[in-house]
């Protein structure tokens, strides 16, 4: 044992309490009247296997009864499907030609606006960047 | 030899306790109700908290023994219930533990003597966290294997390994401090 760990031991040893006579009466006392708690899986009755064996009949008898009811119903009238006629298949021609946007004048605008918009975010970075170093 | 009797009579009075017999289960606790008192005692505002944790941790120890899983050691199993009993005490409108250092009412110090120096486990509830505290407590007062500790933590065996080691850290280097202290009051 190091000397850290023995220093530790040792001062703890150096606490000093007891459990009095009052505590160990009280805790006696309260063991007294608890009822243990019994955990869920054992709460579960086991079941007798005459249970299992009832259920396991009860099963097959219904299975059994399925298939029985299954082969005795007639056979269902399937009515005549007629196929529809072939059709001659339309598929529409897209024209992928398209012509260069040319910008109207308000779209212009707005794209001058937009420049100008930059350019003033821009020179308000610099600001800043020149004001801080 | 002696060990392994001492668990074949813990396994017995586990039993017996199991079967609803109050007094196997006194039996059982008897060798752990003083070191639990001063481990709780560490973590309460005060003594009588203290007790009435240590109350609930063996009430609910009791209750709840047949959820108990022999695998682990049955001291792990209760310090867990007496690390829960003990923050269900702590309610959030009471001190935390940290702040009960330098207090005349702090129990943990009212049952140290006087010493030269500071009890080493005053400067860990000083400098540690609640968790690596009690890690530490577990390893050197209890002998808990990093395993145990583990479990009982609820924490991983590498966080386990890695607190224990920052914790003993930390410590060693006020340790060291406290002896370098010690020795030039010495020579003056």
């Amino acid at each position: 044992m190091d000397k850290l760990a023995k220093q530790l031991r040792d001062d703890a040893n150096s606490i000093d309490c007891q459990v009095s006579d009052e505590l160990d009466m009280r805790i006696r006392a309260s063991l007294e009247g608890v009822k243990l708690d019994v955990p869920a899986r054992s709460r579960q009755r086991s079941r007798s296997p005459v249970f299992w064996w009832a259920s396991s009949l009860t099963g097959v008898a219904a299975a059994t009864a399925l298939i029985v009811l299954v082969n005795l119903a007639p056979p269902e009238q399937t009515p005549a499907v007629t196929e529809p006629a072939p059709q001659a298949l339309v598929i529409p021609t897209i024209s992928w030609q398209a012509e260069t946007a040319v910008l109207t004048s308000p779209l212009e605008q707005e794209f001058e606006d937009l420049q100008s918009d930059l350019k003033k975010a821009e020179e308000a970075v610099r600001q800043d960047i020149e004001r801080l170093f | 030899m002696q060990r392994s009797s001492n668990v074949s009579n813990e396994s017995a009075l586990i039993e017996a306790a199991r079967r609803g017999s109050a007094a196997a289960f006194t039996e059982l606790v008897a060798a752990y109700r003083e070191k639990l008192l001063r481990f709780l005692l560490t973590r309460s505002p005060s003594f009588a908290d203290a007790e009435d944790a240590l109350q609930d941790t063996l009430i609910n120890a009791y209750r709840y023994l047949n959820s108990y899983d022999p695998r682990w050691r049955f001291s792990t199993w209760l310090y867990r219930i007496a690390i829960n009993s003990a923050s269900r005490a702590r309610r959030p409108d009471t001190v935390e533990l940290d702040e009960l250092g330098d207090e005349e009412s702090d129990p943990l110090r009212q049952c140290i003597a006087d010493a030269n120096r500071e009890n080493l486990w005053l400067t860990a509830r000083r400098l540690l966290s609640e968790e690596v505290y009690t890690a530490m407590w577990l390893r050197y007062v209890e002998d808990m294997s990093v395993k145990d500790i583990s479990a009982v933590l609820e924490r991983s065996v590498s966080w386990t390994k890695v607190n224990l080691m920052r914790g003993r850290k930390t410590l060693e280097g006020e340790f060291a401090n406290t002896a370098t202290e010690e020795k030039s009051k010495a020579y003056g």
